[in-house]
């Protein structure tokens, strides 16, 4: 299999400078400071205190882990992808590549490939400090697996969405400050509109709002998606898995599971949602901005003069 | 080899490109000039698959571009005005990574990159940084990569704008070199000069239209049928206008800080005969010769001297 050549340049740009190991060194430093202060916190490295210890401070920092690395998924993404195409024509280097034979779709996808792995490496980087917990027991490897899954999605989705404005505008600032835009609509945006629609639209109502009717408003939110994966963990992330639950709690959230919706007998959740708009978005913007950059769009042979019409430009006599 | 026939290109009501028609035989070297917006870029880039035309036709080697742009695109090597490169990639890893892209196998990339660094010049800079080489050795690089898929057919856009005149003097060479090599190169400059030493056929366009197209020797074969006289007068320049106004032979007589041009139509017989005339009247001829017709002058003619610095 050929192996895509932006993927190859960009990853030899960007690991082998001193930037991309000093990153990974300051970031797993980082970490591994807030696990230590969340263990001198419950006063578990405290000398005077040895019964403090439980599971559940080990689980608390996996928590915390978790959420740092998402918004880190959520926040650093677009500004990977956001200058991708339109960093390359302000470079004016685009035209170079699109006059080859490389696809405007490998194009694309390499770009957000590389941009992603530098996420995943950092956050795959960070899985040694998130394996401190293992020592205590609670966490199950499938947990871990399907959570970089969800990461690996999110980042996908977000991508996607920093490429697509990438190739809509042709400054980098423009298509930075649309692409953060976008991803604050989808954090914040969708909780305000399903908000307002509690307090019109439920206000009077008898029925409870449903688990089907909170999903339709907040299933393109990553942190609602990642809320509902992590509730059903053998962990929980309580912030995340309570606040956007508050339409149950004040309209009879106790019935919210039983009126999640069937598909196929598979009973669908909102990471599965969540999830789902993600791959939906990522490969709908990906044929998008492909289609964006292509230099020749559809066949021209239709608008091509035939040949019988064709006249000869006369030459001015000099 | 490549041929152009009837191209258009419009943006809304204005026509980039009006009926561009023109052929490049295999191993000719064809210069398009124009002064600046004339439509040189717009033409390279549809031919080079990065613009649609409205209409019209492009061939390559016996393949249709808007049949087959894969098929083409592998036969035609691009150069553009105004490219940029990668930050902290060297010379070697910029060509093989453009190798990449057009899909020539890992282990071959080397045998193909290190001839044609060669060619241009740049082989004690291979493994030097991109962004650290000055313009023409940039001009030079970008010329190698557009040659990486070994192609029949390379379009050069202005490659020697910018450079100083070592640079440009190095360019020729390589022109020559290519043109030795077989290669079919469309080349593009605003200025002239610097064509008609290599080209074997130029095309001057304006306004989108090719107004002369041909041979170097048939254009010059065309300037010297307008020929223009050049005469110095010792101290007032009146009487020797007034006179050269009347003769039937002359247009376009005009007087420069000291001298008179005139545009004149015949041969040495009518040029001795306004001489003698000159003479007999008491006008003291200092000089008076004709001047050699040159692509300068017809491109001037042509592009109404609107790009008068760049010719």
């Amino acid at each position: 299999m050929r192996f895509n050549p932006i993927i190859e340049k960009e990853l030899k740009i960007k690991m082998r400078s001193w930037k991309a190991p000093a990153l990974i060194t300051v970031y797993l430093v980082f970490l591994g400071l807030i696990i230590f202060l969340n263990f001198l916190g419950t006063r578990l490295l405290s000398p005077y205190d040895y019964g403090q210890f439980g599971p559940s401070t080990a689980l608390n920092s996996y928590n915390i882990l978790a959420v740092f690395q998402l918004l880190l998924v959520v926040f650093i993404t677009p500004a990977m992808t956001g200058s991708a195409v339109s960093g390359e024509r302000e470079r004016q280097t685009l035209d170079l590549l699109l006059c080859t034979n490389l696809s405007t779709h490998s194009v694309i996808i390499g770009k957000i490939f590389v941009s992603i792995a530098y996420i995943m490496l950092l956050i795959t980087a960070s899985l040694p400090i998130l394996g401190t917990v293992f020592f205590y027991g609670g966490i199950r490897i499938t947990d871990i697996l399907l959570l970089f899954a969800f990461y690996i999605v999110t980042a996908l989705a977000l991508g996607s969405i920093g490429i697509f404005y990438s190739t809509l505008f042709k400054k980098s600032s423009v298509a930075m400050v649309m692409s953060y835009l976008t991803v604050l609509f989808l954090l914040f945006g969708t909780v305000i509109v399903y908000g307002i629609w509690v307090r019109i639209f439920m206000r009077y109502s008898t029925t409870p709002v449903t688990l089907a009717q909170t999903m339709a408003f907040m299933f393109p939110n990553p942190l609602y998606g990642f809320g509902s994966l992590t509730e059903g963990m053998s962990y929980n992330i309580p912030f995340f898995g309570d606040i956007f639950r508050f339409g149950f709690s004040m309209y009879g959230g106790s019935q919210y599971a039983a009126s999640a919706p069937v598909i196929l007998g598979i009973t669908l959740k909102p990471w599965m949602a969540n999830i789902g708009f993600d791959i939906f978005v990522s490969i709908l913007l990906i044929l998008i901005s492909a289609y964006r950059i292509k230099p020749v769009k559809g066949l021209w042979r239709k608008k091509r003069v035939k040949s019988g019409e064709l006249k000869v430009e006369s030459e001015k006599t000099v | 080899m490549l041929m152009v026939e009837n191209l258009v290109k419009k943006y809304g009501k204005f026509k980039a490109v009006d009926g561009l028609s023109f052929e490049i035989e295999q191993g000719h070297i064809y210069g398009f000039v124009g002064p600046n917006g004339a439509g040189k870029t717009t033409t390279m880039k549809i031919i080079a698959g990065l613009l649609r035309p409205t209409s019209g036709r492009v061939v390559v080697s016996g393949t249709d571009l808007s049949r087959d742009p894969r098929e083409v695109k592998k036969k035609i090597g691009y150069m553009p005005d105004f490219f940029g490169v990668y930050d902290d990639l060297r010379v070697d890893e910029y060509m093989n990574f453009y190798a990449g892209v057009y899909g020539i196998p890992r282990q071959e990339r080397e045998k193909i990159t290190n001839p044609l660094l060669e060619l241009v010049d740049l082989t004690d800079k291979k493994e030097a940084y991109v962004d650290s080489l000055s313009r023409g050795m940039k001009q030079r690089l970008c010329l190698a990569r557009s040659m990486i898929h070994n192609p029949d057919v390379l379009i050069l856009d202005e490659p020697a704008s910018g450079l100083d005149p070592r640079a440009r003097i190095e360019m020729k060479e390589i022109l020559k070199e290519l043109k030795d090599m077989g290669k079919t190169i469309l080349i593009s400059s605003h200025i002239l000069p610097e064509l008609a030493e290599v080209c074997t056929s130029i095309g001057i366009i304006e306004q989108g239209k090719m107004v002369v197209s041909g041979t170097v020797e048939e254009i010059l074969r065309k300037a010297s049928r307008k020929k223009t006289l050049r005469v110095k007068v010792l101290g007032d320049m009146e009487p020797a206008v007034k006179y050269l106004q009347e003769q039937p032979s002359l247009t376009g007589v005009a007087a420069g800080s000291d001298y008179i041009d005139a545009d004149f139509d015949g041969d040495g017989a009518v040029l001795a005969g306004i001489l003698k005339g000159m003479v007999a009247g008491g006008i003291p001829v200092v000089s008076f010769a004709e001047l050699e017709g040159s692509l300068e002058s017809i491109f001037m003619h042509i592009t109404g001297g609107g790009e008068g610095n760049a010719v």
